[in-house]
């Protein structure tokens, strides 16, 4: 059974469809990088697959559970799905601790020593140990990422989902998280990131999915899908994001 | 019979002022209650909760409080109800209160931006968590000036409560004078009361606002 399975997918905002008979399974361990132009559906199709947004057609499920099914409770779901947004989305009034160990604290229980040792280790992993009695307005837009992804990683999740995480950055401070992103993946954690860095695409994931007009319009294993194009489309997108 | 101002009826306006707070205190402490109730039903995702939050709203804003006070006190007496001033101040200020600050928490509330809530959802908070541990300590900051600045709003409101037999401060001058006949001395002494509790009010108000603008 794959991790993730989304089948003939269909998301609608009024009238608008924004998912168009979406079908993609994920497994374990796998490296998904899905690319594509603004407005293809990209980031919607990763909300789905932790309930962030209802669908009008097809299945979600997540570890054999239907996601979109109205008994499924989504808060335990989401102990298990991490995900990671453009913007941060820190909380502000929150130090850097706080915000990392309010879900384990709240959603978990665990006990207060307990988390401010999480914390330690999660901020280790992202190279911000130093930082854990900061506020998040202290700390630059690279760092508050690496935040967010601890704060993430503080879950244990079996899969990370990453929004677009590098899109609200200073060019100079990108690596700085794809650098994070890359020892995730050599951990063996199981991601689903919507990028446009199609350099890292090519080196980090498994296989590149395109996404085209609400439909996954091709996928393939990453290097050979990026080198070599089997839709004038993502030869189109390619050549456009490349220059 | 005229007689003359003396020091006596300033004291005596003093003390009606602590008629004043206490219907203060009891309006801001029964309007809070409501209040939060309300603006926790116009913030709910189930839409009919909404719609009852709003409904409130709209109907206790578009009729005056005085209304309110006339029916609580006077009205429900032809029922064979009696209800004492101190209930009907009580229902008629918290019924008023709690609409005006059940729409300025409604408002704190809303100004937190949605992806906020949804990084709690998506790290496994319900709603109630979301709400007590993320969404409503950053709308607090948010609150208190506003908060503040109808608190002065409600301090002078409570004139109103003479009409249903309240000795406060503002009926306590217009007995003054009925006794004096020297309307204008007195009320502005009635005047210069009232502002000596609600200018420090504004200027914490305003103290507020400055000091949240420095930290965001």
């Amino acid at each position: 059974m794959s991790l993730v399975e989304l089948k003939d997918v269909i998301k609608r905002y009024g009238q608008h469809t924004v998912l168009n008979g979406v079908s993609l399974t994920v497994e374990k361990g796998e490296i998904i990088a899905i690319i594509g132009r603004s407005g293809s559906g990209k980031s919607t199709m990763l909300r789905c697959v932790n309930g962030l947004e209802p669908i009008q057609g097809g299945s979600v499920s997540f570890d054999g559970t239907v996601v979109n099914d109205p008994a499924t409770d989504l808060r335990k779901l989401r102990q298990h799905v991490g995900i990671v947004f453009q913007s941060f989305n820190l909380f502000p009034h929150l130090s850097v601790e706080k915000n990392i160990t309010l879900a384990p604290k709240v959603v978990k229980g665990i006990a207060p020593q307990e988390a401010r040792s999480l914390a330690e280790a999660v901020l280790r992993k992202v190279g911000l140990g130093e930082k854990i009695d900061s506020y998040p307005d202290q700390l630059s837009g690279g760092q508050q990422q690496r935040v967010a992804i601890a704060r993430s990683l503080a879950m244990s999740p079996q899969l990370m989902l990453f929004d677009e995480i590098t899109s609200a950055l200073d060019p100079e401070l990108v690596g700085e998280v794809l650098k994070v992103l890359e020892e995730m993946a050599r951990d063996g954690m199981t991601m689903m990131l919507v990028t446009h860095e199609i350099g890292f695409a090519r080196k980090v994931a498994d296989r590149v999915v395109f996404m085209h007009e609400g439909k996954i319009w091709e996928q393939g294993a990453a290097a050979q899908t990026l080198a070599a194009p089997g839709t004038p489309e993502l030869e189109t997108f390619l050549s456009a994001v490349l220059h | 019979m005229i007689r003359e101002l003396s020091y006596i009826d300033v004291l005596y306006m003093i003390a009606a002022t602590r008629w004043t707070l206490a219907l203060t205190a009891i309006a801001f402490l029964g309007g809070g209650i409501v209040g939060l109730l309300i603006a926790l039903l116009r913030v709910s995702s189930f839409a009919p909760l909404r719609w009852m939050g709003g409904f409130y709203v709209l109907v206790v804003q578009g009729t005056p409080l005085l209304a309110w006070l006339f029916v609580f006190f006077f009205g429900l007496s032809i029922f064979g109800i009696t209800v004492s001033p101190w209930i009907a101040a009580a229902a008629s200020y918290s019924i008023y209160a709690g609409a005006f600050l059940g729409e300025i928490w409604r408002g704190c509330l809303q100004a937190i931006p949605r992806t906020q809530w949804e990084a709690g959802a998506s790290l496994g908070l319900g709603f109630t968590q979301q709400l007590r541990y993320i969404i409503v300590p950053q709308a607090l900051r948010l609150a208190i000036p506003p908060t503040v600045g109808f608190l002065v709003q409600l301090i002078k409101n409570t004139s109103l409560a003479a009409v249903i037999g309240f000795i406060e401060l503002t009926r306590e001058g217009q007995l003054t004078t009925a006794t004096t006949f020297r309307p204008f001395t007195v009320y502005l002494i009635v005047a210069a009361i009232y502002f000596s509790l609600c200018f420090p009010l504004t200027q914490w108000s305003r103290w507020l606002e400055r000091r949240l603008h420095v930290a965001r």
